[in-house]
């Protein structure tokens, strides 16, 4: 068996050899001159174990690698089971110890409170309205940004589009003050402040649909689709509103669902904007909401828990559905495209 | 009637002069084909009377308006992209009705039109098709199709044959000049294959560094080239050009290079007699591979030696040395010859052509 | 028959003549040209509106804030102070003290962060199989806003029933840890929390750029008999080089304003052991309305991520000719 194995694998490197130049074949013997049966077989055999204390190395070493990989996992999803357990109890009982992992008496009444105590479901309409709308505004005047830089030829678009480029990462801390001085001196104008103000929702929209990484992306993208298409279209008649509703935007729609999804994370999860502009409960955010739920000194641990948890859920299945996307999106975040 | 004229028409894309001074009438219903190797500025041309460009300098008129400074969607001119630029994302329904629901045409209206062009081009099973599932003759006519639909005034055409295959580009210039009859619609048509410019063209304009070289039929600008330039750009083996000098000698000029002379009779050469007895100085004798003999070498004529021998069925091309220059002949293929042969080349003077030092021919 | 129609030759006949005069063509062109000037305006406007109200006007009006004290709220009226706000940003203890947190912080977050997202990148670069999986999971924390991850954590470290001081208390008795009450702990903790938050975004961030090391140059080291150590310093490492220093920058930026997670966790305490930069504006101008220093800060910190910011497209644009 080994043999015919052997004069089987000479031949084939005797007829490789002609087509390869032997030496240049780094896994190829010396075929002309090969070992007599019985040395091959002992050489096969060096090699086979050889090859077995490289293999129980190399599977030990893929032990460890996954363990230490699965106990990231761990501390990565462990801390959100870690609230389950509270979220259906008596805050009182979780004080025991040794502890009561599993709740003797396991309630829904922290959710009972949520629902009925606290202003939850206005935080989380909220929360929709806010970063739904923020997210559709800046896909809306991100895309037509971006076709005005990608295809439209003005004079001093290089330096406009630097210019606006160049305020690509400017924290909300860093004009924190002045943004929120312009809402309230809106706020302060006939008919426009009505709209427009501290405790608004359009004041709290406008300053977080600033941010010009969509006009960036959006501008690379269309940038790649073809001249051609964009000619043929005028030529058939199409105007440049036309163009982008027809053409542009349909072929840009993956990186649109991308962009949208980014901004949509980043809008909801965001904090200290909510914290300042929507301080009224009837404007506040869950996050703002539920950061308001761990008291200055006391803190209801179920109702927190409970409230936490109920907030991660919806994301969680949503992101497990469109785990790609999101990927993807938290990759544009660090202009990766 | 949509006539197009095109006056003085400039085009720099920065130092490029890319279209320069280029003035020509089109009238309506004309196929003209524009020639001219890479770069000369055909699609630039184009692309001015599309409105894809602006003009540094000129005017385009079609049917007598002045349309320089209408955008593009208002010029009722199609055209027809190298590489279709069909929308990928809509059905070849959606590619061909796109310009005419841009026009705000009624549904039936559009659906009628659209299946009268799909009739024409023969695509009525692909409408319902997205580009990327066509062929690439599928694409070409839908593109057609999408041009056509709409009763455009001017059909700009764009090298629309070159991404497609030997045999389907021949079937689809004779569907294109068929179209082109049935439709009586005024077209431009870009080439720098002369085989199609000379098949198709009712006219055919020569360019070269962005300038026209030439305007003319086919089988004018074929027999009579205005210049070198298009003397050795169309026709294949190109016509032989011979450096030499005109020498004027009691009243009788010759052609005289490399210790050869060959007397030139105005009346025979076509030239005029003032125009040749002003042309003393640089020339070139120009002679078509077709219009030159092979003859013993006791015969009369210029002596050479055959050099190569290309058979290529319908005919045998014979390239001989001539006092140390390369000399394409053609010859029947039945014409027996070798490789060292020593013989005579001989030539009807009526069918060659003399270029003065600035190389324009003196025939002009 | 022979003639030719070559243009200059027919250029005399009446169909040839430019009607428009010089300056008329010049004129209309110019028009014709501008078209394309009011399309541009019109597709930038929504956009240019909103950025330029709710990012570049207050951009600047912050610069011009930073001499003046109080105007925020209404019964306390701006004060032109001059310089005083920038003189007093060198010497407020607090701000310096929030300054140095920050600094700590960054330098060990991003530390941390990075050695074990190259550490966890190679692992899932090596063992393909099931690295959909980990992936997932460890962009999980990512998944919540930084309050709600910092609240996870506030269970996980509380003192009485935090697994981590069971764990403590089970393993080695004694006392629980003050996790969040002692220093330099609470700071260290606030580490922790970001870590684990953003340590999925930089394990796929490492992971493509990993991928994107040819194949070839890890197979041409291998074959040179090359050590997996060698290997990975002389291929790895020098491939992730140029993306490492991009990486650095943008997260020194994010990183420089913490804030969420301190202000849920600790509100800059114990004794300011935790307080940062963020904080400190925050708490400056909606707590104890010393705008003017908060004012000044914010602009200082403006003009750091802007010089940051064109630092990090310096570099990309390094890496994409390097590429190129
Ligand atoms: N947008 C542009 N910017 C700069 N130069 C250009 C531009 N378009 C064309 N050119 C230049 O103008 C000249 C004419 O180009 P054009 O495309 O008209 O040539 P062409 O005759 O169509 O060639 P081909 O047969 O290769 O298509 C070329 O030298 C080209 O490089
Ligand atoms: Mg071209």
């Amino acid at each position: 068996m080994t043999e015919s194995t052997a004069t089987d694998v000479g031949a084939d490197m005797t007829d490789d050899d002609v087509i390869t130049d032997g030496p240049t074949d780094l896994a190829a013997p010396d075929a002309p001159d090969a070992p007599p049966p019985s040395e091959a077989a002992a050489m096969a055999a060096r090699l086979a174990e050889a090859g077995r204390a490289k293999r129980i190395s190399d599977r030990s070493r893929k032990v460890v690698a996954y363990v230490i990989l699965s106990l990231f996992v761990v501390i990565a999803i462990g801390p959100a089971f870690y609230l389950i357990s509270p979220a259906f109890r008596d805050s009182v009982s979780l004080f025991t110890y040794p502890p009561e992992w599993i709740p003797s008496e396991p309630t829904l009444e922290n959710y009972r409170f949520l629902f009925s105590s606290t202003s939850y479901v206005r935080w989380a309409i909220n929360t929709l309205i806010f970063a739904g709308s923020t997210t559709l505004l800046t896909l809306v005047t991100n895309s037509m940004a971006g076709y005005a830089f990608a295809r439209l030829r003005f004079p001093g678009r290089n330096l406009l589009f630097f210019v606006i480029l160049a305020t690509l990462m400017v924290p909300v801390a860093a004009v924190l003050a002045p943004t929120y001085l312009t809402v309230n001196t809106i706020g302060d104008w006939p008919v426009i402040g009505d709209w427009i103000d501290i405790d608004t929702y359009l004041g709290l929209i406008l300053p977080s649909a600033v941010s010009p990484l969509g006009v960036f992306m959006m501008r690379q993208f269309i940038e790649t689709l073809p001249d051609g298409l964009y000619e043929a279209a005028r030529l058939d008649g199409a105007g440049e509103w036309r163009i982008f509703t027809k053409i542009v935007l349909p072929l840009i729609k993956p990186a649109l669902v991308v962009l949208g999804i980014f901004v949509f994370m980043l809008t909801w999860a965001s904090y200290l904007w909510p914290l300042v502009a929507a301080t009224d409960n009837e404007f506040r955010v869950l996050t703002v909401g539920i950061a308001s739920l761990k008291g200055q000194f006391v803190t209801d641990w179920g109702i927190l828990a409970a409230a936490s948890l109920l907030t991660i859920v919806p994301v969680t299945i949503i992101f497990l559905f469109f785990q790609k996307w999101f990927v993807q999106a938290s990759m544009a975040g660090a202009l990766k495209q | 009637m949509a006539e197009v004229i095109l006056r003085q028409l400039t085009k720099h894309f920065g130092s490029v002069e890319a279209v320069q001074d280029v003035t020509l009438r089109i009238p309506d219903g004309e196929f003209l084909v524009l020639l001219g190797p890479s770069g000369c500025g055909k699609s630039t041309i184009l692309r001015l009377i599309a409105g894809l460009e602006d003009a540094t300098g000129g005017e385009i008129l079609i049917d007598g308006e002045l349309i320089n400074f209408q955008d593009p969607t208002k010029r009722n001119v199609a055209m027809v992209f190298q590489n279709y630029a069909l929308y990928p994302h809509m059905t070849v329904y959606k590619n061909v009705a796109f310009p005419l629901e841009t026009a705000r045409m009624g549904k039936a209206e559009v659906a009628e039109a659209v299946q009268r062009a799909a009739e024409m081009l023969e695509i009525e099973a692909l409408l319902k098709r997205l580009p990327e599932q066509l062929s690439g003759g599928q694409r070409q006519r839908v593109a057609l199709a999408r041009a056509i639909v709409r009763q455009p005034l001017v059909f700009l055409m764009d090298e629309p044959l070159s991404n497609l295959d030997a045999q389907l580009r021949l079937q689809t210039r004779f569907e294109l000049m068929g179209l082109h009859e049935r439709l009586g619609i005024t077209t431009i048509y870009v080439t720098h294959d002369q085989v199609e410019a000379m098949t198709m063209g009712q006219r055919i304009a020569v360019m070269r560094h962005g300038r026209i070289q030439q305007m003319g039929d086919p089988t004018e600008v074929y027999d009579v080239p205005a210049n070198t330039f298009v003397a050795t750009f169309l026709g294949a083996p190109p016509m032989n050009l011979v450096e030499g000098s005109l020498v004027r000698d009691n009243g009788q000029v010759s052609f005289r290079f490399e210790g050869y002379e060959l007397a030139v009779d105005p009346a025979t050469a076509g030239i005029a007699p003032d125009v040749l007895a002003d042309a003393t100085g640089e020339a070139q004798l120009g002679v078509r591979p077709e219009h030159l003999t092979l003859a013993s070498p006791d015969a009369e004529g210029l002596p050479g030696v055959v050099r190569f021998l290309e058979p290529v069925g319908s005919d045998l091309f014979v390239s001989v040395n001539v006092a140390g220059r390369p000399v394409q002949v053609r010859m029947p293929p039945e014409t027996r010859v070798s490789t060292g042969a020593n013989v005579r080349l001989a030539f009807d003077p009526a069918r060659s052509h003399l270029f003065g030092a600035d190389a324009q021919n003196l025939r002009a | 028959m022979t003639t030719v129609d070559v243009a200059p030759q027919t250029a005399s006949e009446d169909w040839a003549a430019p009607i428009l005069s010089d300056a008329e063509y010049r004129w209309r062109a110019r028009r014709y040209r501008f078209r394309t000037v009011r399309r541009a305006a019109g597709f930038l406007s929504p956009y240019l509106i909103i950025w330029g109200v709710f990012l570049a006007v207050p951009a600047v009006w912050g610069v011009f804030l930073s001499f003046n004290q109080g105007g925020l709220i209404r019964g306390d009226p701006r004060v032109f102070v001059g310089f005083d706000n920038w003189s007093r940003t060198l010497s407020d203890s607090e701000l310096r003290t929030a300054v140095r947190n920050t600094s700590i912080y960054v330098v060990i977050a991003i530390g941390v962060v990075f050695t074990l997202a190259i550490f966890l990148a190679s692992l899932l670069n090596h063992y393909r199989k099931g690295s959909n999986f980990f992936k997932v999971a460890l962009y999980f924390p990512l998944l919540a806003p930084p309050i709600l991850g910092a609240l996870m954590w506030f269970f996980m470290v509380n003192f009485d029933f935090g697994i981590l001081n069971l764990l403590k208390r089970g393993i080695f008795g004694g006392d629980g840890i003050r996790f969040l009450g002692d220093n330099p702990h609470a700071l260290l903790t606030i580490v922790a929390v970001e870590v684990w938050r953003g340590l999925g975004f930089w394990v796929l961030f490492y992971l493509a750029g990993l991928q994107s090391v040819p194949e070839e140059l890890q197979a041409a080291a291998k074959v040179d008999g090359a050590g997996k150590w060698r290997r990975f310093r002389r291929v790895t490492v020098p491939t992730l080089r140029p993306l490492l220093l991009f990486a650095l920058v943008i997260a020194v930026i994010f990183n420089f304003q913490l804030f969420d997670s301190v202000q849920v966790l600790t509100d800059g305490g114990p004794r300011l052991g935790t307080a940062t930069v963020v904080w400190f504006i925050h708490k400056r101008l909606f707590k104890f309305q010393d705008t003017g220093l908060a004012y000044a800060s914010s602009v200082g910190m403006l003009i750091v991520v802007l010089i940051l910011t064109g630092l990090s497209f310096w570099l990309l644009g390094k890496r994409r000719q390097r590429e190129a």
